[in-house]
């Protein structure tokens, strides 16, 4: 009984072979066993909690080129117990303070507004505070996010996809100020609601990373640049000449024309903007404005 | 900032014909495979057949619009691809040069079979 | 980053298992678009065998037509075209901004057509091949 137990835990772990008894083990046990005490010196000993009803498996990306044992990236597994509204970080947050304190990740807010914990959930880009483990199938596997270096487990480079967001000048500029000293300068409405969702937007570089055409040309804006320039460009309280100036620059072969429809960035969006809509709206706004002039 | 990324080089055009070129073609891609394999049947084509249709200069004059768009539509798409994947510098010139001579090439031999077909030359 | 680990490509087609629809749309519709570009080239090539006569050209057109293998490939060109069409439709609404929400119901929708569109039209392809 107890060894069935054992042999459960044992193939997706590998940490309690050790206990196994030796009659049973076969020369790929051994390998496997000699693996493990190897890279379990470089980056200590890593319990993985129990399999049994009440816990779920997580596995983790794991790499650190600085640490000698973690240079191959490897999966480790944790066994996490259940509990009712437990998010992906939630999971995470417990293997790192119970099971392996060099476990890495970024995470701030926990309330899907900072937009420093996208990772890839189960083959799919997700902000890990706003994913209930329920919704997921088990094992949950939690990967950085594809396309990005990976610095450490799961935090990748953002540099890149920072580059890109202060392309487009993410930031309001204006032709004339009101001449009043105390005037507002305001919005309509209509105008407020058509930018809304586009201002929602946390940098979190889910779509990024989803976008197919972003992780073969690395010079492509990508959706949530676009997105930016979305909400600045329809923005009636900027001038002609400031639209006129952002459309320029989405009117690049590296700009909205890379944009190839596949809706991926759409798809995975914690905030539910509509990137591939906004970034279709900017292309046909750049062909008007060249008919304009010709 | 922007000037880091590329020059100011519109991509707006080839995009949009590639749009207007595409709803052309989807009517009469949809006709040539109809007359082809349903009116008449691909496999019964004679040269005087194909010669009593091309001598109709509505029906010729399609024809090269056909092979024209088609040409434009299948080269600008390839070029699409190959840009998807990061094409820069001597490579992309490379390719736009080899392109534009089998676009070249293609539209004007089919314009002059076109033409032989049709009997004007 | 020199230290940084690249995933290489793993993370793209290795995973094809977790595309969604309007993934698989794109990469039909490249696939399919490759596939029409380069019969567009054979399709000139054979027909200029006009140029020489028109013995040549009935003969080689039937020459042709007689392989099954040709057959079967025509079939397998009408399917492509078919659903280069119907998606090239459902992209040039999307890029009118309309039917977004439904851009993947549109896609299984081309893909269905096509199928029928493609099975109605077998026997007519197929016709005196055997």
């Amino acid at each position: 009984m107890s060894t069935q137990i054992q042999e459960e835990a044992d193939e997706p772990t590998e940490t309690e072979a050790e206990t196994a008894p030796a009659e049973r083990q076969s020369p790929g046990d051994r390998r496997r066993a000699e693996k493990r005490t190897a890279s379990d010196q470089a980056v200590g000993s890593e319990p993985v909690g129990r399999a049994d009803d009440d816990t779920f498996r997580l596995k983790v990306f794991r790499y650190d080129p600085e640490v000698e044992g973690k240079m191959e990236p490897r999966f480790d597994d944790f066994y996490v117990p259940r509990e009712k509204g437990m998010t992906v970080l939630d999971a995470l947050i417990y293997a790192r303070d119970h099971y392996d304190t060099t476990l890495t990740f970024r995470h701030s807010c926990r309330q899907a507004v900072c937009g420093s914990d996208a990772f890839f959930v189960n083959g799919r880009q997700r902000l890990g505070c706003q994913t209930q483990i329920s919704d997921l199938e088990a094992p949950i596997r939690v990967e950085p996010l594809p396309h990005q270096d990976v610095v450490k487990d799961l935090v990748v480079d953002m540099e890149h996809f920072y580059d890109q967001m202060h392309a487009v000048e993410p930031f309001f500029q204006e032709d004339d100020l009101p001449s009043g000293d105390l005037e507002e300068q305001r919005q309509s409405r209509e105008n407020r609601e058509k930018i809304k969702m586009s201002t929602r937007c946390i940098w979190c570089g889910a779509c990024m990373s989803s976008c197919n055409i972003a992780a073969g040309d690395n010079e492509y804006l990508g959706p949530a640049a676009i997105n930016k320039a979305y909400r600045f460009a329809m923005d009636d309280r900027e001038g002609d000449d400031l639209k006129q100036h952002r459309l320029n620059i989405m009117d690049q072969e590296h700009g909205v024309w890379r944009c190839q429809t596949q809706f991926s960035c759409t798809n995975v969006c914690p905030k539910d903007i509509p990137l591939t809509e906004h970034i279709q709206e900017l292309k046909r706004e750049a062909v008007k404005q060249n008919l304009k002039f010709w | 900032m922007a000037e880091r990324y590329s020059s100011f080089s519109s991509g707006s055009l080839p995009w949009f014909l590639q749009r207007v070129t595409a709803a052309f073609l989807v009517v009469v891609l949809a006709f040539h495979f109809f007359l082809l394999h349903f009116v008449n049947h691909a496999s019964e084509v004679t040269f005087a057949q194909t010669t009593a249709r091309m001598e109709e200069w509505g029906y010729l004059l399609t024809m090269v619009l056909f092979l024209l768009t088609a040409t434009f539509h299948g080269v600008n798409g390839v070029y699409a691809a190959l840009l998807n994947q990061g094409l820069t510098g001597t490579k992309k010139r490379v390719v736009q040069v080899v392109l534009a001579v089998a676009a070249l090439a293609l539209a004007a031999q089919g314009t002059y079979v076109a033409l032989v077909m049709s009997g004007v030359m | 980053m020199s230290q940084s680990y690249n995933r290489g490509l793993i993370e793209d087609f290795g995973r094809w298992r977790e595309f969604t629809a309007g993934m698989w749309a794109w990469i039909l519709h490249k696939f399919t678009g490759w596939v029409l570009i380069g019969y567009l080239f054979t399709h000139i090539a054979v027909l200029s065998t006009a140029l020489s006569g028109a013995n040549a050209y009935t003969n080689t057109l039937q020459g042709l037509e007689s392989l099954l293998l040709v057959r079967v490939m025509e079939v397998g060109l009408l399917a492509v075209a078919v659903f280069h069409i119907l998606n090239g439709v459902r992209l040039l609404f999307v890029d009118l901004g309309v039917g977004l929400e439904a851009q993947d119901k549109s896609f299984y929708a081309s893909l269905v057509v096509t199928a029928v569109i493609v099975l109605a039209s077998i026997p007519t392809f197929l016709e005196g091949a055997f």
